[in-house]
Order: C-alpha cells, then sequence, then structure tokens
C-alpha cells in the first residue's frame, strides 16, 4: 500500500511537470511575440523639380516644418528669363495671329465678289489656323515658365520634420534629384518580425503591446497587416539566368521572418521616438 | 511584467531569470519536504524533483514572463 501511494505521488508529479513542460515549450515556440521590431516612419524625399543653385536654405537640422513652408529656393534667375522670353514669344504670336485672322477675314470679303480664288482664300485660312495653334503653344510655353519660376521655391509637401540634411546654399540642385528628406508627423508604425512559426496565430485587428529596447515604457498598438511575401533567394538566377539554389542541412531549418505591421496608438509626447527604434512585440492571444 | 532583461544593451531571455528562481523553489521545497520527513512518500526522488522543478518553472513562466 505504502509502495503504490509513493509511487502515485510521483507519477502524478511527473504527470503535472509533463503537462507545464508542454506548456512552456508551446509558449515559447508558438506564443506570437517576437524581439525583432523596428519602429518605421513615412518619408518623404524632397526634389526639385528645377535645376540651379541653392541660394536660401530655410531650415536646418531636424526642424520642425508645417506643410507648404519654405524648404529652400533654387537660383531663379535664369528662370525670369524663361519667363520674360516665353512672354516675348506670346507678344509676337498674337500679333502674328491678328495679322493672319485679319487676312483671312478681309479675303473672305472679297470672295464674294469673286475676287479671290478659292485656293488662296483656303491657303489664308489654313494659315490663320496655324497661327491660332503657334499662340496656343506660346501661352503653354508662358504657363511652364510660370511653372518653372514658382517651382524655384520648394515647399514642405507635407507636417514633418527635416531629417539627415546635407543641403548647403551654394549647392547645385539638380532636377529630380532627391535633395533633402523629411520625415511625416504622425506616421510612425512599427514592424514586427514574427518567425513563421507564429504567423498562424496573427491576424489584423490583433491588439499588440510594445517595449521600446531599454525602456518599461509600454506602447499599445493594433495589427494592421501581414505581408503577403519575401524574397525567397532560391529564385534568384546567375549570369546564365538559372536558379542559385541554397544548400540546407537537411535536420535544421531555420524559420523565416515575416513582416507585420502594427499600428500605434497615440503615444505620450515626451516619449522619444524614432524611426529605426527597436522594439519588442507581444500580441494578444485569442 | 518581465519582457526581457537588457543588461548594457544585451537581451536575455526572462529564464535566466526564471529558471534560477523555479530551481530556488525546488530546492527550497526538496527542503522543507526533508523537515517534514515526507521525502519517504517519494518513489524516486530524483524523478520528482525534476518534476516539481518543471512545474515550478510553467508557474513562474505563466506569473512573470512574456504573456501572450
Amino acid at each position: 500500500m505504502g509502495k503504490l501511494l509513493r509511487i502515485g505521488i510521483t507519477l502524478s508529479v511527473l504527470a503535472v511537470a509533463i503537462l507545464a513542460g508542454t506548456w512552456v515549450w508551446h509558449h515559447y515556440l508558438y506564443s506570437p511575440w517576437t524581439r525583432d521590431g523596428r519602429i518605421q516612419a513615412d518619408v518623404v524625399t524632397v526634389t526639385p523639380d528645377v535645376s540651379g543653385w541653392v541660394t536660401n536654405l530655410a531650415v536646418t537640422h531636424h526642424e520642425s516644418v508645417d506643410e507648404g513652408d519654405l524648404l529652400f529656393t533654387v537660383d531663379d534667375t535664369r528662370y525670369q528669363a524663361a519667363l520674360t522670353e516665353a512672354r516675348a514669344q506670346l507678344a509676337r504670336q498674337k500679333s502674328a495671329l491678328e495679322l493672319a485672322r485679319h487676312q483671312y477675314q478681309r479675303r473672305k470679303a472679297l470672295s464674294g465678289e469673286r475676287a479671290i480664288s478659292e485656293e488662296d482664300l483656303e491657303t489664308y485660312r489654313i494659315q490663320m489656323q496655324s497661327a491660332k495653334a503657334d499662340h496656343d503653344l506660346a501661352k503653354a510655353r508662358l504657363k511652364e515658365a510660370r511653372i518653372d519660376l514658382e517651382r524655384t521655391r520648394i515647399r514642405a509637401p507635407a507636417d514633418g520634420t527635416i531629417s539627415n540634411l546635407s543641403l548647403r546654399e551654394g549647392n547645385y540642385a539638380t532636377r529630380g534629384q532627391p535633395a533633402l528628406s523629411l520625415i511625416q508627423d504622425g506616421s510612425l508604425y512599427v514592424t514586427g518580425y514574427f518567425e513563421e512559426t507564429k504567423i498562424q496565430r496573427i491576424h489584423p485587428g490583433q491588439k499588440a503591446t510594445m517595449t521600446l529596447m531599454g525602456s518599461d515604457q509600454t506602447l499599445t498598438g493594433t495589427v494592421t497587416g501581414i505581408a503577403r511575401g519575401i524574397a525567397d533567394a532560391n529564385t534568384q538566377g546567375n549570369d546564365q539566368l538559372l536558379p542559385e539554389v541554397q544548400q540546407v542541412f537537411n535536420w535544421v531549418r531555420l524559420a523565416q521572418r515575416i513582416p507585420v505591421e502594427v499600428a500605434l496608438d497615440p503615444v505620450p509626447d515626451e516619449l522619444n521616438l524614432s524611426a529605426g527604434m527597436t522594439v519588442s512585440i507581444r500580441l494578444k492571444a485569442e | 511584467m518581465l519582457h526581457e532583461l537588457g543588461l548594457g544593451g544585451m537581451l536575455f531571455s526572462p529564464l535566466v531569470a526564471l529558471i534560477p528562481l523555479a530551481f530556488g523553489l525546488m530546492l527550497a521545497t526538496r527542503l522543507a519536504l526533508h523537515r517534514m520527513n515526507w521525502r519517504r512518500f517519494i518513489w524516486k526522488p530524483a524523478w520528482f524533483d525534476v518534476g516539481v522543478f518543471v512545474c515550478y518553472l510553467a508557474l513562474v513562466v505563466h506569473l512573470f514572463g512574456n504573456q501572450g
């Protein structure tokens, strides 16, 4: 009897231990949490639409700007000249149109008296149309010159903070080449890289709590999306277009990490959040 | 709630703290049982101690660990 009791006690403790051990295993392996989260932000690269020297730089490092604030000015001398030229061209085309119209009207009156051939009249009509087209073209050129001149003053496309400013007065800004970057206000979100073993327990709308590295401050948020694809190194081709298939260890497989996007709930103002910071994320289980 | 242990920028799993805690609890239990002379009710002491340790580990992970 005593022996049975002793065996029973030991075995029941062991049975409970097996259940508990399984729970711990699942907790660490499958519950949706990761230490591999990064804060991200929407970054606007401000790019001048005209080329020229930067004559006035109106912002400094890490300055906060509002939408429409002047960021920098590109030398507009050439664009002023282009505008004057376009205006002059328009005036000229306007006169040419007037002349052509006048000539045509006059010959049209004559044609009633059969003093001019049908062909001549047609020629003048077409010349008038051509002059009208030239006039429209000159108008469009003037508009273009005006747009160019306007765009020598580069303005902030959104509220945000200037980041990593390397532009200086006197630099040559080239059309289409990014000149500075702007981190949009209120655009911070978190991307967590979750192992694929945990991804089945994640779905949009799930609540998340996040902790910054080295801080006890807890942030909250909501899962907004799961990436639908990550790059597969096996599908890349070499220069003969053959796939570069990676070798693997047969019994060791590393879980891929899938990006999961988490929208942040409003954060306290005194908290310094920068894009690129590391966060640990855990998601509320169902 | 313990999420991770940061020591000078290095992160450690909470298990680094939780395993010694569970181990300490197991030792305390073992000592208590010994004092009360209840260890004679145990059939295989080594199996029993391992089982108690795992139970304590699950308990402290549940209480202080990274809850999902």
